[in-house]
């Protein structure tokens, strides 16, 4: 089978969600990167399984800074990965608040997944077992990752898509549905 | 903190595609509501948003449905399939952002019934607007502006439409006030009857736009975002921050600052884009509009039980000089829950009551579960912004489409850039994916 999944990247702003598609569609880091400038979405093709999966995830644009990502911007998600700096408290901390978003602007339905990035860095503010912890509380699934050396960043698609196809093979989503992002 | 272009105030649609346009240039656009939604007066609200703006304190009954399944226009306008907001939507790609249905069918109120306007030969032959031999006159009508070149005076029948006025061409064909009527407001779309004495061109270029876009889909020659018409002004705005563009929401911005008569900075500006409301010293009122937004548990009677549909009630029918519009679109457009229709009742105010003016309107609907109604101002900008670098946009017209909003758009980017617009076509998603996956 041959899916095509729509995937979007929520979570503060400077968390390295970019770097992080970028990483995923380049396999490199993306270097001197500031704010999020002309980027839509990368896209690749990943064989989960027996079936070919084509992984398309979508960037804020940079909407993200100021809390201005369009209600659009959610529209026929089937997944979404919320991003947290682990060096960084608040990135944390706003996590909640984007869960809220996700559920209530792309459907209850969204497979959400959490992500701790930056995990080269040293100077950790956010456990990995809190993290997991709260990952759990809101059925997410929890990986941290580095955006500069790549480690945990395959993965993390890959986890993705693998739940949305369960959810597809239990039928808890119906890949027919318009909006369903798949 | 940081320097900018432009600085954009208000998001609604005229302001989102200049913000768009300007970012695919190059220019660093700053783009900030005072609202915590885009799209200002061209939004399309929750019932949670609605009830605040219509009735504070109030909260929606729970037989209404989920807030989410809402998404309520505030202006009842559509788009001309073959129009110049499609032209710029598929010249940006900001359709990647959208999905569309077509508006199910056009209906017109004459001598107490509403009728179809023909979408098709067929339709024409059956329809009950004209008689038999009324029909073999409008053919000729209709040949004669299909035909009608401007270079070829063979095909001008001794009439030149850059000054014959609409009134005399109506005339030479004979036909009658009935048609006249249907032709003016159904077709060429004006709201009140002064295009009679102007030239005739004006009307020629609204029927051919009406007609090409109807000959495109079918049914209607209209088209409607899914999840209501604030998708648009979201999809630019996207494309405005993709090329660049920063975005803020719920910024109060008290007053804009000026300094020997030009202005010096919301922030740090060079030039300033806003709407009406945030410049209210500098614009002057042309009219005012009521718009009753309605909520419906079923399709308005006498309308085929279609699931979305404008319907003219021409200034004649009811004694006015201007129109009564109404538009409806349903829970197959994801703007409602679902068996939940919404129609909005609109007209120029012309009098000291504006609820009474509606009523005929109104009167078409059927049982009416909820009315939300405001009379709002139309204003355009006094100075073309040249001297202060303030340039505004005008209100959204009571016209049911958008192509003033487009006239709007053009005229500001002149004014802006010195430039006339010239739409370049952007890469679509295919192509920007198929170069992606070449590097």
């Amino acid at each position: 089978m041959h899916f095509l999944l729509k995937f979007l990247i929520t979570g503060d702003s400077g968390t390295g969600k970019s770097c992080l598609l970028h990483q995923f569609v380049e396999n490199k880091f993306k270097e001197g990167a500031t704010h999020t400038i002309g980027v839509e979405f990368g896209s690749r093709i990943v064989t989960i399984g027996k079936n070919q999966v084509k992984l398309q995830i979508w960037d804020t644009a940079g909407q993200e800074r100021f809390r201005s990502v369009t209600r659009s911007y959610y529209r026929g998600a089937a997944g979404a990965l919320l991003v947290y700096d682990i060096s960084n408290r608040n990135s944390f901390t706003s996590i909640a608040k984007w869960i809220a978003d996700a559920r209530k602007l792309a459907g209850a339905d969204i497979a959400l997944m959490l992500v701790g990035n930056k995990l080269d860095l040293e100077d950790r503010e956010v456990s990995y077992l809190e993290a997991s912890r709260f990952a759990q509380e809101n059925e997410m699934t929890f990986l941290e990752t580095s955006a500069l050396t790549g480690e945990g960043v395959e993965e993390t698609f890959l986890k993705c898509g693998r739940a949305i196809l369960t959810k597809i093979e239990t039928g808890q989503v119906d890949p027919e549905r318009p909006g369903s992002g798949i | 903190d940081e320097q900018y272009d432009v600085v954009v105030m208000g998001t609604g649609l005229t302001e989102c595609i200049l913000s768009g346009l300007l970012s695919i240039e190059g220019k660093k656009v700053l783009h900030m509501d005072r609202n915590d939604y885009y799209g200002g007066e061209s939004a399309s609200l929750n019932l949670t948003q609605l009830f605040k703006k219509f009735r504070d304190g109030e909260t929606p009954a729970a037989a209404l449905g989920k807030d989410r399944d809402y998404n309520v226009d505030l202006i009842p306008k559509f788009m001309m399939a073959n129009g110049e907001l499609v032209k710029i939507l598929t010249h940006t790609d900001v359709t990647r952002y959208l999905e569309f249905k077509q508006i199910a069918g056009s209906y017109v109120y004459r001598d107490g019934t509403i009728a179809k306007v023909p979408a098709t030969e067929m339709e024409a032959v059956r329809s009950p607007l004209m008689g038999l031999f009324e029909k073999r006159r409008a053919k000729k009508f209709f040949e004669f502006v299909q035909n009608y070149k401007a270079d070829d005076p063979a095909t001008h029948q001794g009439m030149d439409i850059n000054c014959t006025p609409m009134s005399e061409i109506y005339k030479y064909f004979g036909l009658e006030p009935g048609t006249i009527d249907f032709i003016g407001h159904a077709l060429a779309l004006h709201l009140e009857d002064s295009y009679l004495n102007r030239p005739a061109k004006e009307t020629f270029d609204r029927i051919t736009l009406y007609m090409s876009s109807m000959a495109r889909w079918g049914k209607s020659p209209y088209l409607y975002p899914l999840y209501g018409l604030g998708e648009l002004p979201q999809g630019f705005a996207r494309l405005s921050a993709i090329y660049g563009g920063t975005y803020m929401l719920d910024k109060k911005v008290d007053e804009i600052v000026y300094e020997n008569g030009k202005v010096v900075g919301v922030r740090s500006g060079d030039e300033v884009i806003c709407d009406p409301s945030c410049a209210p010293e500098k614009v002057h009122k042309t009219d005012r509009v009521i718009r009753a937004i309605c909520l419906l548990k079923g399709p308005i009677p006498n309308t085929d039980n279609v699931d979305s549909f404008q319907l003219i009630i021409p200034q004649n029918q009811v004694k006015r000089k201007n129109d009564i519009y109404i538009a409806g679109v349903s829970a197959s457009h994801n703007v409602c829950e679902k068996n939940h229709y919404l129609a909005i009742v609109s007209t120029v105010v012309e009098t000291e009551n504006p609820q009474e003016e509606i009523q005929p309107g109104l009167a078409l609907l059927g049982p009416i579960v909820d009315k939300f109604v405001q009379v709002v101002d139309i204003c355009e900008p006094i100075a073309d912004g040249k001297s202060d670098q303030v340039f505004i946009s005008k209100s959204y017209d009571a016209t049911s489409h958008f192509e003033t909003v487009c006239d709007d758009v053009k005229d500001l980017y002149k004014r802006i850039t010195g430039n006339d617009l010239v739409l370049k076509q952007r890469q679509t998603q295919e192509e920007e994916q198929k170069e992606m996956a070449d590097q």
